[in-house]
């Protein structure tokens, strides 16, 4: 590879990093834990990079990636308990009305609580769909299963994510 | 005949703008006679909307972004902070701590080239460190303590050394911990000390994962290290007996003192003595 398509490429890599840091703390959900994640993934992307070159989606193998190092962490260490809440630490890009953020943290914070009560397979695959937009190709391609089976898993977390934001809404009208 | 429950699966693709074909066309042909699906339809939208308008927008840390922005482009050292390291990479190297090598040999210096991953990782998770974002997994300062921690989770065996000293008299450096770090497709050992008050960061890993490169080479018998200055750090990498490390210490402590982390009996003292404090550049 020449070292202008690596400046590139390396360029291209590096502006996904706020996407790929919001995901390894869904996943992750402590920051030391993400940073670690997202430091790892550069570090494999970019000694690939060096003798194998994707020629397109960068952003979709950079998730992949990231998925798997998780992954495998996962099976070497002792899983993080579902018990703990999804660290706060990460700042929000804010350029709006205050009000408009105000309401919109709120929501922020029911869906947040709501999507952090979900297994890790629902919460990964609602992520990656709702907020980073992939396809379902890419999902595929991403988590390592079959096209049907993110159809499938996107249908169930949507419809445990309704049943947990009603039972919230219930217990806000009860209240 | 597809029924209400398997149009279900369908919805969720159908919001998405993933249903195409024939499927598509069943499923809008379904929802023009079926209410409870339009109705979960509609709360499919809601749903999706919601997840939309609450989409977390995270913002990596600043120092994750330096760290990231550090291994993407990092930056070619001058040959002249190069050749202020050479003495504190010659103690170092003399610090092959597992073998004990004698220093003063003839030193061949070669050309600089692009620095490693390893040694940009040895910087990263020696700033990290530094600013308290890196817990450690185990925290001692018994060597033994520390190298049992590693066995069994590194592909390698890490035997720390544990240098005694004389009656009265008390180390300048302290061991403080180590922990695991990601690297490729297995574990590092990163192991922290202190001096002065300063941190010393030593990565290691098996020669067959990372080999030194980059920087500033300096040849001293069989041995060749690769010296360099990352972020403002200094850094020596190094290969002997299977092992690979990284050593990442800050400007202030100086030539031969680094390799006390290692060396620190009174012999090894005499022996450092040989290194100016302050190399000349």
């Amino acid at each position: 590879m020449s070292d202008g398509s690596q400046e590139a490429f390396r360029r291209e890599a590096v502006s996904h990093l706020d996407s790929l840091y919001g995901f390894a703390l869904s996943l992750a959900r402590e920051r030391t834990v993400a940073e670690d994640l997202v430091q790892e993934t550069y570090v494999r992307a970019f000694a690939a990079k060096q003798e194998k070159a994707p020629d397109d989606n960068i952003r979709s193998w950079l998730f992949t990636i990231l998925h798997n190092v998780w992954r495998n962490d996962q099976r070497r260490r002792r899983p993080t308990s579902l018990e703990d809440a999804p660290e706060a630490a990460s700042r929000l890009v804010a350029s709006e009305d205050p009000h408009v953020l105000v309401h919109r943290e709120e929501t922020r914070q029911r869906v947040a609580r709501a999507v952090g009560e979900l297994p890790e397979s629902f919460r990964e695959v609602l992520l990656l769909r709702c907020v980073e937009e992939f396809s379902y190709k890419d999902l595929a391609g991403i988590l390592g299963c079959p096209a049907g089976t993110v159809m499938s898993r996107l249908a169930r977390a949507r419809l445990q994510l309704r049943r947990i934001l009603a039972r919230e809404n219930r217990k806000d009208g009860a209240a | 005949m597809m029924g209400c429950s398997g149009f279900r699966l369908f919805v969720s693709a159908y919001v998405d703008g993933e249903l195409v074909g024939e499927d598509k066309a069943a499923l809008e042909a379904h929802l023009q006679v079926c209410a409870p699906c339009r109705t979960l339809l509609a709360e499919e939208k809601e749903a999706s909307a919601l997840l939309n308008a609450a989409r977390p927008l995270h913002e990596a840390p600043p120092e994750l972004r330096a760290r990231i922005e550090a291994l993407a482009f990092p930056r070619r050292d001058s040959r002249r902070r190069a050749l202020r390291w050479m003495a504190a990479a010659a103690a170092i190297g003399f610090a092959a701590f597992l073998g004990g090598r004698a220093i003063g040999e003839r030193e061949k210096r070669l050309e600089p080239r692009a620095s490693s991953t390893l040694a940009s990782l040895a910087v990263d998770t020696h700033l990290r460190y530094s600013r308290g974002q890196l817990p450690l997994e185990v925290s001692s300062d018994r060597p033994e303590h520390v190298s049992a921690f590693f066995a069994g989770r590194v592909p390698f065996a890490l035997t720390l050394p544990d240098y005694p000293v004389g009656p009265g008299q008390s180390k300048s450096y302290r061991l403080e911990g180590g922990r695991l770090v990601s690297f490729r497709n297995d574990y590092a050992a990163y192991v922290a000390y202190r001096m002065e008050g300063q941190p010393i960061s030593l990565l290691v890993t098996s020669a067959s994962t990372a080999k030194p490169e980059g920087g500033s080479l300096v040849q001293q018998g069989a041995l060749t290290f690769h010296i360099e200055s990352v972020s403002g750090l200094k850094v020596i990498t190094w290969t002997d007996n299977g092992l690979t490390y990284a050593l990442a210490s800050d400007v202030a402590v100086e030539g031969a003192d680094s390799c006390l982390v290692c060396h620190g009996s009174d012999q090894d003292r005499r022996r450092l003595d040989r290194f100016p404090a302050r190399p000349g550049i």
